[in-house]
């Protein structure tokens, strides 16, 4: 890849970067970890394609490189279903005994 | 992974050349689950024990996380070049792009050190000197968490910078073969490092900041 | 095809540096043959020892201590240092290679490594658990592991997360061989199922054992640090490491028993002299099985606690994967029909793992059930189930190869008629061993108890009883393999008269496999009138 096209990406990791920071510091009540997120994975996405240069790999690479991220999404999904699910209540940690 | 021209159980160059890449590829989907596992544990300990545990993420110090990040996507475009400069066919310029590459990953480590200090004169450091009293038990927990994932993507940084490192001197004695995929591989291995960081980033230092 | 002087892997160097730093596929296969079945043997110990304390109802051995500690070392080494390494290192390092016309697998020095971080973690594992052992059963339950932890808990973790690199090794490896190396002509389609199983096997061992490394990471650094992650004491979850856990540990039965399966698929069509019926539907089956799999894990928590919802979920889950199972013990069925059967010692291992896992994948259904798992949680029921599973389906799959490979791997015969005997034995003898079990269980029996009520003592005695005649059934391979090594006779190429390509070069195999890049033509598995057509295509 281009040493432009390197800093251009470059460039637009930063200005996200700033833009995460920033939004992290306004009242966005429960969209807050969504948002941080959601600019995570741009940040991701743009490092994996550019300098990691998925852009132009064949289908079986790109495949390899979904596959970790979509078990560790079965493994997030299936888990927190159980816990936004749990109905016993959690024993107060402070306290001992 | 491999230095030496065409090995017997290949082909062709090509052949070898596919072949080392896809195992780069698989051993960074195994990396990806082996981080992941910590930050599933993040995500449901944030459900379980609601704001206590965001409360907790409140006293990190997000100005050393901010500049940090910028330090370690930096330093990720520097290999780009170094990679890019490689695959042209120079010399020079993938040594100078690796030693800085390197350089910034040092300032990431040294960055990190500062913060874990004072967060040991803060009385953060589970099992070391944390005030329990004080921060509580779910603090705690999240602080132990911090420092798993933190601790474990600096030692993936430092072998990272150890390659780096090795590389630059192996291509700047030319010892290292044009056709070679050493440079890619490991650029793709200290790229990966810095997405994991990209992850790490909001969930640790931006979780909690505006309540 | 034939070379002119008969040199072989064998004995193409000779001294013990040319085995331990060998990068020969085949060599190292070899290696772990004998690695396995030591871990194999000691495990099996373990296991008399088991079965011999619950003779009694008050327990023979008396201390309950060391009772727990039994279990533990026997699951412990079963599961980490035989079950999962088993087929793939063995038989997978071995044929695989030759199956799809490749020089060796795509990184030979890392094959290397992986066996000697095998080694490491099995002696680290074996150290811990001879100096005093651990008393957690083998899934190091929390707050068992932790705070109520009594013996050398870190270095038996260490050693089994040190044995985690070496699967991960070897499932990458396998991956970019099948992906990378295959001969001219051998598509996707034309690959033997063994080839298949083993694909959908390592795609797990690389995508869950890092699960495994970083739960066990945290669990030492709760145990060193005595801060809470997962002990309820100190205020953790213990369920976040019992879902942690069996995101591994369930895959793991599959890590387990596709492998096997795979065996079967190769054996089933050479002694019915038939293609293998549904051949699509068996290699997507494996895919299946490996990628839902890892969605039914919850399965093993439905009592402990975890949201009725999450449980739901798991059972539907779980019940889905019984299909692409039982689709592949009909495919085998259906390839027996009208098929010129022979019963071969590696034919009748393959009918005790249709039978047996048939047994085995039914009683799982049982245990899918919320209502019944419920009843029957922590019984031997459980105990029954998951060893009709590993040891009927999974170790028989084992033997089936081993016996159907043995020709190639050392270029002699073993005694056949010892070799059946010895498959009738298995299956009797574990028959009797383990359906026992499954009526213990629904009785009300729980598993890891050292003593019990007099009137299970009749199940338990035959139990035991059984449990011999099965050591007896894996012991006697041990004789007559060596025998066959000094004194066998010497087989040929082709001895099953199969299609594979391992089976066009000579037994045992010339160091570098084959003299020239074989050209696949045809599918496997194709027979005329009961004649291989062979898969290589003489161009």
């Amino acid at each position: 890849m281009s040493a432009r096209g390197i800093w251009r990406c470059w460039a637009a990791l930063m200005l996200l970067l700033a833009l995460t920071t920033a939004l992290a510091f306004v009242p966005l009540g429960s969209a807050q970890l969504g948002a941080s997120l959601a600019i995570a994975c741009v940040k991701a996405l743009l490092v994996l394609f550019f300098f990691m240069e998925l852009k132009g790999s064949n289908p079986l690479i790109r495949a390899f490189a979904c596959a970790g991220f979509f078990w560790l999404l079965i493994m997030i999904a299936l888990t927190s279903a159980d816990y936004t699910h749990r109905t016993d209540q959690r024993v107060p940690v402070d306290e001992p005994g | 992974m491999t230095d030496e021209v065409l090995t017997f159980q290949y082909a062709d160059a090509a052949q070898q050349r596919d072949a080392v890449t896809l195992g780069m590829w698989a051993f960074l989907a195994t990396e990806v689950l082996f981080f992941g596992t910590l930050i599933a544990a993040y995500f449901n300990y944030r459900i379980w024990f609601g704001p206590e545990f965001i409360a907790a993420a409140r006293m990190t110090k997000v100005l050393f996380g901010t500049i940090n990040t910028g330090v370690l996507l930096t330093s990720s475009a520097c290999m780009a070049m170094a990679v890019s400069g490689y695959e042209a066919g120079s010399r020079r310029a993938p040594v100078l792009w690796l030693i800085a590459t390197a350089l910034l990953g040092l300032a990431f480590i040294g960055i990190k050190g500062v913060e874990y200090w004072l967060e040991y004169q803060e009385h953060l450091v589970p099992a070391l000197s944390f005030d329990l009293p004080r921060y509580g038990g779910v603090a705690e927990i999240f602080f132990l968490f911090y420092f798993c994932a933190t601790g474990l993507h600096a030692l993936h940084l430092l072998i990272g910078i150890s390659l780096v490192i090795w590389l630059a001197i192996w291509i700047g004695t030319g010892r290292i073969d044009r056709e070679s995929s050493t440079t890619r591989l490991i650029g793709l291995y200290w790229h990966f490092v810095d997405v994991v960081w990209i992850f790490l980033f909001p969930l640790i230092y931006l979780a909690g900041r505006s309540g | 095809m034939s070379a002119p002087a008969a040199e072989s892997y064998l004995s193409a160097r000779i001294g013990i540096r040319s085995w331990l730093l060998t990068t020969d596929h085949k060599r190292i296969a070899l290696l772990y043959f004998a690695s396995i079945t030591f871990f194999f043997a000691v495990g099996g110990v373990a296991a008399t020892l088991i079965r011999l304390n619950l003779i009694v109802p008050e327990g023979l051995l008396g201390s309950p201590d060391l009772y727990n500690r039994l279990f533990t070392m026997h699951g412990v080494i079963m599961v980490w240092f035989f079950l999962i390494p088993s087929i793939p290192t063995t038989m997978g390092n071995f044929i695989i290679p030759l199956m799809i016309g490749a020089r060796d697998l795509a990184f030979p020095r890392l094959n290397l490594l992986s066996w000697y971080l095998y080694i490491a973690g099995g002696v680290i594992t074996v150290t811990a658990l001879l100096l005093g052992g651990v008393d957690t059963g083998w899934t190091f339950y929390e707050p068992y592991s932790t705070f109520y932890a009594t013996g050398y808990i870190i270095l038996t973790i260490f050693g089994i997360f040190v044995a985690g690199f070496s699967s991960i090794l070897t499932g990458l490896n396998f991956i970019v061989t099948i992906h990378k190396l295959r001969a001219p002509g051998m598509t996707w389609y034309r690959l033997p199922v063994f080839v298949w199983s083993t694909y959908a096997t390592s795609l797990i061992l690389v995508l869950a054992t890092p699960v495994l490394a970083m739960t066990l990471l945290m669990l030492l650094a709760e145990r060193v640090l005595h801060v809470g992650i997962f002990s309820p004491q100190l205020g953790g979850d213990p369920l976040l490491f019992q879902h942690m856990f069996w995101f591994y540990s369930h895959p793991a039965v599959y890590i387990m028993i596709l492998p096997s399966m795979g065996v079967i698929s190769e054996i089933v069509p050479v002694f019915a002299r038939k293609p293998l019926f549904g051949y699509e539907f068996v290699v997507w089956c494996s895919i299946a099985i490996a990628a839902i799999g890892f969605l039914v894990w919850g399965h093993h928590m439905f009592v402990a606690g975890q949201s009725l919802y999450a449980s739901l979920a798991f059972s539907f889950l779980s019940y889905l994967v019984a299909v692409p199972s039982a689709i592949k013990v009909f495919n085998w069925t259906a390839t027996l029909h009208e098929g010129w059967i022979r019963f071969d010692a590696p034919m009748l291992y393959a009918f005790g793992f249709i039978g047996l896992f048939t047994i085995g994948g039914l009683t799982g259904l049982f245990l899918a059930a919320l209502p019944i798992d419920v009843h029957v949680t922590d019984t031997y029921f459980v105990v029954a189930h998951f060893h009709y599973i590993m040891v009927g389906g999974a170790v028989m799959g084992y033997f089936a190869g081993l016996h159907y490979w043995w020709p190639k791997i050392t270029g002699r015969y073993y005694p056949e008629y010892w070799a059946r005997f010895a498959a009738i034995l298995a299956f009797f003898g574990f028959n009797v061993t383990f359906f026992p079990q499954f009526i213990l269980g629904y009785l009300g029996m729980p598993r890891r108890y050292q003593a019990y009520p007099p009137e299970f003592q009749i199940w338990h005695v035959l139990s035991s009883a059984g449990a011999s005649i099965l050591a007896v059934g894996y012991a006697l391979p041990l004789f007559y393999f060596t025998w066959s090594i000094l004194k066998g006779d010497r087989a040929p190429a082709n001895p099953w008269e199969a299609t594979g390509l391992e089976w066009t070069i000579r037994s045992p195999p010339p160091p570098e496999n084959f003299d020239r890049t074989p050209t696949v033509v045809r599918p496997p598995y194709q027979y005329d009138r009961g004649k291989p057509c062979l898969q290589v295509g003489n161009d």
